[in-house]
């Protein structure tokens, strides 16, 4: 072989090699099975960071749809899970609106909110702001339709004010 | 016409040069000397492809192959792997190291990276310098111990070493040789006195104290970590592996297909 072929292989084998061993030193493989999951795994990663940067990034519209579904009969939990499959980058407004409403619906009481819930829901409400600051929700489904909405709720709900005691209360009804 | 007649007619005596005719076989005697520099070249053509393989896919892949093993240990409770990243004191050890290499010579700088050279060829050989760093990172990672008292200990006994070598007049044997020494002795402190010092794990704390105290009370002290037997092992394949990539490693890469091409 020539010598300058040699001379290129070389420098390609040895950057490949060093790849492996990068990768192996991040993933951290427990086992030689494991191995080919995390490379999996990470192929996946790499190939979806890749759409975001060519713009070309979509959501899993199959996962999506299952957490839609999972999120109309109050399966909040298989619902976010569906929508964290579907939107592995969390950068499609419409899916993390519906993981903030998740969190907001599971988290709602007659009595009582669970705060650690709707901060939950404030926190990836801001993310949303972030991708769409217009953002507004095509879902007649839920009548808190924009994040600005949904905020005020989950704030409301996370004050303790005196008409938190008021027997009213308990009739009404979960938005 | 009549008097060039006899002169013709007259065999007997012949004006010329006599030449000799060649029978094939002193043909043969004349081109052999020819017919043995060909097989010589390919000879010289073949030694140098193989220095380059050498140079350019044999060595990195020892480096690199050291440089994978130096960080990999074997957990004790499930011989499952576990990879650990260098700590930074193993970057500066290996970047004194290197400094140590050109300085005695092992490494001629100048016969790695020049202008007269091709783009290729200067790649190819950061190449290798890059996969020998990375092998003397992890090296260090190998034989430092992982935490507590003993890596100080030892991490203090390296850098006194180094830094001693550094202001020393070496050659390249007498360089070889302090490392090799300088190496085995920290992998006998790590993988031999340490790791006897270590306690095996032990799902019952007591039952583990009452067996086996002193090493319980040593594993406590000096914040040992346990590691599967394996672990010695590799590491000493991680460090052979290395030492013969420097054994291997040419100080100068500017002689490579210099016989070709003349």
């Amino acid at each position: 072989m020539k010598e300058k072929y040699i001379q290129i292989l070389g420098v390609i084998l040895s950057v490949g090699y060093g790849i492996f061993i990068v990768f192996l030193y991040a993933a951290e493989p427990r086992t030689l099975e494991e191995v080919s999951m995390k490379a999996k795994s990470t192929v996946e990663n790499a190939v979806t960071k890749g759409q975001v940067i060519a713009g070309t990034y979509e959501i899993d519209q199959a996962k999506f749809n299952e957490g839609l579904q999972a999120f109309r009969q109050d399966n909040f939990v298989l619902a976010r899970d569906g929508f964290d499959k579907a939107d592995l980058e969390k950068r499609d407004s419409k899916t993390q609106f519906y993981i903030a409403y998740s969190f907001y619906r599971q988290g709602w009481g007659r009595i009582s909110n669970d705060d650690a819930l709707f901060k939950q829901s404030l926190d990836t409400l801001s993310r949303v702001t972030l991708l769409d600051p217009n953002f507004r929700s095509d879902d007649a489904n839920l009548q808190l339709r924009t994040p600005v909405e949904l905020k005020a709720e989950l704030e409301e709900g996370l004050k303790v004010t005196a008409d938190d005691f008021n027997p009213l209360r308990l009739v009404r009804e979960r938005k | 016409m009549e008097s060039e007649q006899p002169d013709i007619d007259d065999l007997s005596v012949v004006d010329a040069v006599l030449i000799e005719e060649p029978n094939d076989s002193e043909i043969m005697t004349a081109v052999s000397p020819r017919q043995a520099i060909v097989p010589k070249i390919e000879k010289q053509k073949r030694n140098e492809n193989q220095k380059h393989y050498l140079l350019y896919f044999v060595l990195p892949f020892i480096f690199l192959t050291a440089a994978l093993l130096g960080g990999l240990r074997l957990s004790a409770a499930d011989n499952s792997f576990i990879f650990l990243k260098p700590a930074l004191f193993c970057l500066i050890f290996a970047s004194v190291m290197l400094v140590l290499f050109f300085r005695s010579g092992l490494i001629q700088l100048n016969g790695w990276f020049s202008e007269s050279f091709e783009m290729a060829k200067n790649a190819a050989n950061a190449a290798v310098l890059m996969s020998l760093f990375a092998a003397t990172v992890q090296l260090f990672n190998s034989l430092l111990p992982e935490q507590g008292l003993p890596f100080w200990i030892v991490a203090f006994c390296f850098f006194w070493t180094l830094w001693n070598n550094l202001f020393a007049d070496f050659d390249t044997k007498k360089l070889l040789q302090s490392l090799g020494g300088l190496f085995g002795l920290a992998f006998v402190v790590k993988y031999l006195v340490l790791a006897n010092l270590t306690a095996p794990v032990s799902e019952n704390w007591l039952r583990s104290i009452i067996e086996n105290p002193a090493q319980e009370a040593f594993t406590w002290l000096l914040d040992l970590p346990r590691f599967s037997a394996g672990t010695g092992y590799i590491q000493f394949f991680a460090v052979v592996l290395y030492l013969i990539g420097l054994f291997l490693l040419p100080p100068t890469t500017e002689n490579l297909g210099q016989n070709r091409e003349e």
